[in-house]
C-alpha cells in the first residue's frame, strides 16, 4: 500500500470565490484511516480553514455526511483504503445550498421535519402523564416500526434523491421515513393527519420510486419502504373517500 | 460594531438533553425562551450515549425503588455527592422516563409491554430504560422534535464567548448583581450576537477535549464551567474526572471511542492477556460484601439477583478503570495496551446482535472485529467530568443570580464518581429543574436587565484578537500539548510532583494562547473557533489540577500514587473553585452538606 493517499477537496469560500474549486492535499494513507481522519488531518496540520462538520466518529451523531467520489457517505465511516490509490473527490453533500467548503445549508429539511408530526398524536382524552402509569407495548408492537426509528438526520439519502435534487419541494425520504415511524407506532393516532400532510402536492407523490434513499441510507431505515406504503394507504384513502359516505371514513 | 441583538426571558446554552429538557420546561412556565448550540439541533454529544436512563421504575425488579437507587447514586460516588441532588434525582427520574415516553421516545420492552431495564454498573437492580445500545439518539431525538413543535427558537452552530452581568432590578429585592445576557457569535458568518434575558441556564457538557484519549467530541472545552467561573459562580469536584474503563484502543483513529458498559451488563467479561478474569483481583472492602467472590456466583447472578451477588465486572468505573490501568500496567495487557472484553464466548450471536446492535457494527466498520466471534480490545478513556458548578440543587441556580446550570456541567450530583445510566436521568431531572427555576427568576425579572454596553465592545475587541496577530503558532498544536499534559500528568493516577509540572506547563500554554494567531476570515473557520475555545479549555484544566493538588486522598475519579488510601476527613470536604481578582484559580474547602437522618438511615436498612 503507498503510504499517502490524495484529498481531492472542493473548496468554496462564497465572500471571496465566484464558485467552488478543487484544492488538492496528500494525507497519510493508513489502513484504519477514515476519510473524516485525513480531512481532520488536514485541519489540523496544512490549513486550518478548512470547514466541514463531525462530532462523534461513531456514525451515531449524523453530522459528517459529504459526497465522496461522487457517493452520499458518512466519511466517518468510509476508509480511504477502499478508495485508494485516490486520488479521492470530497464534495459537501449534493442537493444543498453550500455554506463554506463542504458545509452545506440543511435550514429546509429543519423546516421540513415538523410537518410530518413527529411525536405521539394522542386520542382525545389523553393529557398527560399519569404517575407510575406507562403505556403497554408489546415487542411484536416495537419492531413494528423500530427500523424507521433509526435515522440519524445525516441527509445522505437527500443528497442521493434525485427527485429532490430537481424538486425542492419534495418533503425528502427522511421525513417520510419519520411519519411512518409514528403511524406505526402502536401508542400514536395521527395517521390521518400525517397522511392529509403527505398527499399534498410535494408529499408522497414526488417521488418516483427510485430507491437511491436506502441504498446510501447508513442505517438501514429504509426510506424508499416507507414511501411506498404512503402511497398506498393514499390510495386507499381515495378509494374509500370515492365509496364510502364521509361519516363511515 | 455590528451586532445582531435579541431579547428573551431565558437563553439556554446548549442543546444536549439537559439544554432541550430546561428549554422545553422553561416554555411551557410561559418564558420567552432561546436555545443556543455550537453544532446542529441533534447532533449534541447526549446523542453518543447508549447504555440508557437508570430510573427505579421496578418494571423487572419490583423491589427496586428510589431509596435503593439513592443508595447505588451515593456509595458510586463514594459518599460525596450532595444529598439532595441524589435524592431529588432517584425520586424524580421514573415521571421523567414516562414524561419521554408519552413525548414518543421508545424503548425496548418486556414481554409484557412495559419498558424493560438493563444491568449496569453499581446498580443493584436492572434499572436502565434503553432502546438498543442507542438510547441518547431516542434521547435527543424525542426532545429536539418537542422542541421543535413548541416553537422555540434554536440558534444553531453558535458560540456563547461571554456571560454578561450587571444590575438587575425587580423581583423585590431592589437592584442586585446578576445575569444580564450572553455574547457569542455565529460560526458560519463570524458575526456578533448577543442575547438581553435575566436567566441563562448553562447545559455545555464537559471538558473531555482536554484529555488525549477521550469518548468525547470537538465541542467538550469546558464553555460552560469556565464561563460560569468568570461570571463569578464557584465549580465544586473539580477534581474528580470519570476515565469509561472501556473505550476502544484500536485501530488509533478510534482510539478513546466509548464501547458500552451494556457488553458488561448483558454478559460480557473482561480478561487479561493469560485469560484471567481479573476483576476478582480488585474488588475494594468498600463493595466486598455486595460483590460475588466466584466466577460461577457472578454468572448465577445474571439470573437470580436476589440470592447472588453482582460480578465484579460490574463494580463502579473508576474501580475498573484503575484495575485495567493496573493490569496493563503490570504487563498482562494486549497486544495494542488494553485488557480484553469478551462477550463472543458468553452470549450468542444473536443475542448479542439484538442487544448490542451499534457495537456489532462499531467494531464491524472501525475495527474489523465481529464481537460474536472474538474479543474487543479495550482500555481507559475520558469520559465524564464529575465537577461542575455548584448549584442549589432544587433550583439548579449558581451563585450569581440568574445563573442555572444542568447536566454534566453542573456539580456535585455524582460525588466522586458517577454510575453508568445516571447522567441521562440527571440531564432530565435537573434539565426540567432548571428550565423552571430560571422561567421563574426570569418572570420575575422581566425588562429588569440590559445589555451592558462596554461590556459587549470588549467581548468582541476579545474575541478577534487572535486575527490582529501574525506568525504565531497553530491553534491545534497548544490543544494538542495540552491534551498531551493532561493525559500524562493528571490522568487516571496521579501525583503531586506530575500535577505541580502539569500546572507549570498550562501557564505557559497560557502565554502561548495569548500569543498565537489564526488564519483566514471570520467565515466558518475552525481554526479561529479552536482560538476562543482554548482559553476555556486552559481554565477547566487549571481547575482540575489544582483541585487534584490539593486533595491529597484517593476517592472514585481522583486516585493518589502518593495518597493511595481514603481519608476520613476528605469524606466530609469538598473543593471548591473561584475565580480570583488577578485571573487565576484559587481553592476553598467546603465541608460536605449534612444529609438529614431518614436518608442516613437507608444506609443501614437496604442491604448491601
Amino acid at each position: 500500500m503507498a503510504d499517502s493517499i490524495r484529498l481531492r477537496v472542493s473548496r468554496y469560500r462564497p465572500d471571496t470565490d465566484p464558485e467552488p474549486h478543487w484544492q488538492e492535499y496528500d494525507v497519510p494513507l493508513r489502513k484504519e484511516w477514515t476519510v473524516l481522519d485525513g480531512l481532520n488531518h488536514v485541519k489540523n496540520e496544512v490549513d486550518t480553514t478548512l470547514s466541514f462538520r463531525w462530532s462523534c466518529r461513531m456514525g451515531i451523531c449524523g453530522s459528517c455526511g459529504m459526497n465522496v467520489d461522487g457517493e452520499p457517505r458518512l466519511t466517518c465511516a468510509t476508509f480511504l483504503s477502499d478508495h485508494a490509490p485516490g486520488p479521492v473527490t470530497v464534495e459537501p453533500l449534493a442537493n444543498f445550498p453550500v455554506v463554506r467548503d463542504l458545509v452545506v445549508d440543511l435550514s429546509d429539511f429543519m423546516a421540513k421535519l415538523p410537518r410530518v408530526k413527529p411525536w405521539i398524536i394522542h386520542p382525545d382524552d389523553h393529557r398527560t402523564v399519569e404517575p407510575d402509569v406507562e403505556y403497554l407495548q408489546t415487542p411484536e408492537q416495537l419492531d413494528a416500526y423500530k427500523q424507521f426509528s433509526m435515522c440519524i438526520n445525516c441527509m445522505l439519502c437527500y443528497a442521493a434523491c434525485p427527485v429532490y435534487g430537481l424538486d425542492p419541494e419534495f418533503i425528502g425520504p427522511a421525513a417520510i421515513a419519520l411519519a411512518e415511524r409514528y403511524d406505526l407506532d402502536s401508542r400514536d393516532r395521527g395517521e390521518r393527519e400525517r397522511l392529509d400532510v403527505l398527499v399534498e402536492h410535494d408529499g408522497v407523490y414526488g417521488c418516483t420510486f427510485v430507491g437511491e434513499c436506502t441504498r446510501v441510507c447508513p442505517k438501514h431505515v429504509d426510506p424508499a419502504a416507507a414511501i411506498q406504503r404512503y402511497k398506498l394507504k393514499a390510495a386507499m384513502e381515495t378509494v374509500k373517500a370515492f365509496l364510502l359516505p364521509r361519516g363511515a371514513r | 460594531m455590528e451586532l445582531e441583538r435579541h431579547e428573551y426571558d431565558v437563553v439556554v446554552v446548549g442543546a444536549g438533553g439537559a439544554g432541550l429538557r430546561a428549554a422545553i420546561e422553561a416554555h411551557e412556565n410561559g418564558a420567552r425562551t432561546a436555545v443556543v448550540c455550537k453544532s446542529l439541533l441533534g447532533k449534541a454529544h447526549t446523542v453518543m450515549a447508549e447504555g440508557g436512563i437508570a430510573a427505579a421504575m421496578g418494571n423487572l425488579w419490583p423491589e427496586d425503588d428510589w431509596r435503593v437507587h439513592f443508595r447505588d447514586t451515593m456509595r458510586g460516588g463514594k459518599m460525596l455527592n450532595h444529598w439532595r441532588m441524589a435524592q431529588l434525582h432517584a425520586q424524580e427520574a421514573p415521571d421523567r422516563v414516562r414524561e419521554l415516553e408519552d413525548w414518543g421516545a421508545l424503548f425496548d420492552r418486556t414481554p409484557d409491554g412495559l419498558i424493560s431495564q438493563r444491568d449496569f454498573g453499581g446498580h443493584r437492580y436492572a434499572r436502565l430504560a434503553h432502546v438498543g445500545d442507542r438510547t441518547g439518539l431516542e434521547l435527543i431525538r424525542t426532545l429536539q422534535q418537542r422542541t421543535v413543535a413548541l416553537g422555540i427558537d434554536v440558534y444553531m452552530e453558535c458560540t456563547v464567548t461571554r456571560l454578561l452581568t450587571g444590575p438587575v432590578a425587580g423581583g423585590g429585592a431592589g437592584e442586585e448583581q446578576g445575569i444580564t445576557g450572553a455574547f457569542g457569535y455565529w460560526r458560519e458568518s463570524g458575526r456578533f450576537v448577543a442575547w438581553q434575558a435575566p436567566s441563562v441556564v448553562l447545559a455545555t457538557g464537559g471538558i473531555g477535549k482536554s484529555y488525549k484519549v477521550t469518548s468525547n467530541s470537538w465541542e467538550y472545552t469546558g464553555d460552560g464551567h469556565s464561563l460560569a467561573l468568570q461570571a463569578g459562580a464557584t465549580l465544586v469536584n473539580m477534581e474528580f474526572v470519570q476515565f469509561h474503563p472501556t473505550g476502544m484502543i484500536w485501530p488509533p483513529s478510534v482510539r478513546g471511542i466509548l464501547v458500552t458498559e451494556s457488553v458488561r451488563g448483558d454478559g460480557g467479561v473482561l480478561r487479561n492477556s493469560a485469560g484471567n478474569r481479573f476483576m476478582f483481583d480488585y474488588i475494594p472492602d468498600f463493595f466486598r460484601k455486595e460483590t460475588a467472590e466466584t466466577e460461577d456466583e457472578a454468572d448465577r447472578w445474571y439470573e437470580d439477583k436476589k440470592n447472588n451477588r453482582r460480578p465484579p465486572e460490574l463494580l463502579p468505573r473508576d474501580e475498573v478503570a484503575r484495575a485495567i490501568n493496573s493490569e496493563v500496567k503490570a504487563g498482562r495487557g494486549t497486544p495494542h495496551g488494553g485488557v480484553f472484553l469478551d462477550i463472543a464466548s458468553r452470549r450468542s450471536a444473536e443475542y448479542i446482535r439484538k442487544r448490542l446492535p451499534s457495537m456489532y457494527h462499531q467494531f464491524k466498520e472501525l475495527a474489523e472485529v465481529d464481537i460474536t466471534a472474538e474479543p474487543m480490545e479495550v482500555g481507559p478513556t475520558c469520559h465524564y467530568v464529575m465537577g461542575g458548578v455548584e448549584v442549589e440543587p432544587d433550583t439548579a441556580a449558581a451563585r450569581v443570580p440568574g445563573l442555572f446550570a444542568a447536566g454534566e456541567v453542573a456539580g456535585g450530583m455524582h460525588g466522586s464518581n458517577r454510575l453508568g445510566g445516571n447522567s441521562l436521568s440527571d440531564l432530565l431531572v435537573f434539565g426540567r429543574r432548571a428550565g423552571l427555576a430560571a422561567a421563574e427568576h426570569a418572570l420575575k425579572h422581566t425588562g429588569g436587565v440590559a445589555l451592558p454596553e462596554a461590556a459587549l465592545a470588549d467581548a468582541a475587541r476579545a474575541a478577534l484578537e487572535p486575527f490582529d496577530r501574525e506568525g504565531g503558532e497553530n491553534p491545534y498544536t497548544v490543544q494538542q500539548d495540552l491534551q498531551q499534559t493532561m493525559h500524562d500528568l493528571v490522568g487516571i493516577i496521579r501525583t503531586a510532583s506530575e500535577i505541580e509540572r502539569a500546572l507549570e506547563r498550562i501557564a505557559e500554554l497560557r502565554r502561548r494562547v495569548a500569543d498565537l494567531s489564526v488564519e483566514g476570515h471570520r467565515q466558518y473557520n475552525p481554526g479561529w473557533h479552536l482560538a476562543l475555545d482554548l482559553p476555556h479549555m486552559l481554565l477547566v484544566s487549571e481547575c482540575i489540577a489544582r483541585a487534584a493538588l490539593e486533595r491529597q486522598e484517593s476517592r472514585g475519579g481522583h486516585t493518589r500514587d502518593d495518597f493511595p488510601a481514603t481519608d476520613a476527613e476528605w469524606a466530609t470536604t469538598n473543593l471548591v473553585c473561584v475565580l480570583a481578582p488577578d485571573g487565576g484559580v484559587s481553592l476553598t474547602r467546603q465541608p460536605l452538606p449534612q444529609m438529614p437522618p431518614e436518608l442516613a438511615e437507608i444506609f443501614e436498612e437496604v442491604p448491601g
